[in-house]
């Protein structure tokens, strides 16, 4: 179990978290993480009192999974640095164990994965089993409908970052040209 | 002779952290800080168990289940010595691991 936004957690921490955050491979569904990536964000407060209270946080979320938990601590100046390469996946991924919502949310921000494909060099009956795929077919559930993904137009979609690797991995059999970007939504 | 060995990488790390720091370059300050934390570390382990670690993986092991306060100083810091490659260390995270350091050999006598 390494989606720790869906356990009842009871960890101890002071005035000083704005949240905490699991970010990283080990959010993903069908995902099979070696461990677990977590953002600790502070009010401003010196960087020494941020390390010693991520140790703690540490300790306590070490109780509920088996993988390495890998803990960065930020403010919110030093999430936003320039220098900061986990910024985007942390504001991008990032689900807050706090509110278990994703961390854009507290900024009013949804994010969403467009996945753009073409299906122009299928066979017609290739075509029908992708859609079949995306919208299911009778009693069989599409990957849209289990993921609460949107069919936006024909070759766009747009799902839940979580479902990145299932759409991938379900698209990529089909052989066909396909990009995903990343986009925050108001 | 292992025990003076460590002792004086201890010092060479630390002094050469300081060196760093003072010019400004806290990328390097932080790793050689990091180093000097490491080679404290291992100064007690080998007190006490006659060894010393052979790799960061063992090192974590043993302190964990031996010299918990260690390991939460080597963990904590740890991260920051493995960024040291792809970021920009700032002069209070430098500050931190000094500190760290400082702790550390007085606990364990070691002038530096």
């Amino acid at each position: 179990m390494y989606k720790l936004w869906q356990k009842k957690l009871k960890l101890k921490f002071s005035n000083n978290v704005f949240d905490i955050v699991q970010f990283g491979s080990s959010t993903l569904d069908d995902s099979n993480p070696s461990d677990i990536d977590i953002a600790v964000i502070y009010q401003k407060i010196p960087l020494k009192t941020q390390l010693n209270e991520s140790q703690l946080i540490k300790k306590q979320l070490k109780l509920l999974t088996n993988l390495d938990i890998h803990i960065k601590s930020y403010d919110l100046y030093t999430l936003l640095d320039p220098s900061n390469f986990a910024k985007q996946g942390i504001l991008f991924n990032g689900i807050s164990l706090l509110d278990k919502k994703p961390l854009a949310n507290k900024f009013e921000l949804y994010p969403f994965l467009y996945i753009e494909y073409d299906l122009s060099n299928l066979l017609k009956k290739d075509k029908v089993r992708f859609h079949y795929m995306l919208k299911g077919k009778g009693k069989f559930k599409g990957l849209l409908q289990k993921n609460k993904g949107e069919l936006v137009k024909p070759g766009l979609i747009k799902i839940n970052p979580q479902n990145k690797l299932v759409f991938e991995k379900s698209i990529s059999l089909f052989n066909i040209n396909f990009k995903m970007k990343t986009i925050f939504e108001s | 002779m292992k025990e003076e060995i460590l002792i004086k990488t201890t010092k060479e790390y630390y002094d050469s952290g300081n060196d760093e720091f003072e010019k400004k370059r806290y990328n390097s300050s932080v790793v050689l800080y990091f180093k000097a934390l490491i080679a404290i570390s291992d100064y007690i382990i080998y007190k006490k168990t006659g060894e010393t670690p052979s790799s960061h993986t063992n090192r974590f092991r043993t302190t964990e289940k031996e010299f918990p306060e260690i390991y939460n100083l080597i963990d904590k810091d740890f991260q920051f010595y493995q960024d040291s490659y792809s970021q920009v260390m700032s002069k209070e995270l430098a500050e931190v691991i000094k500190q760290d350091v400082q702790t550390l050999a007085k606990k364990t006598q070691i002038k530096i």
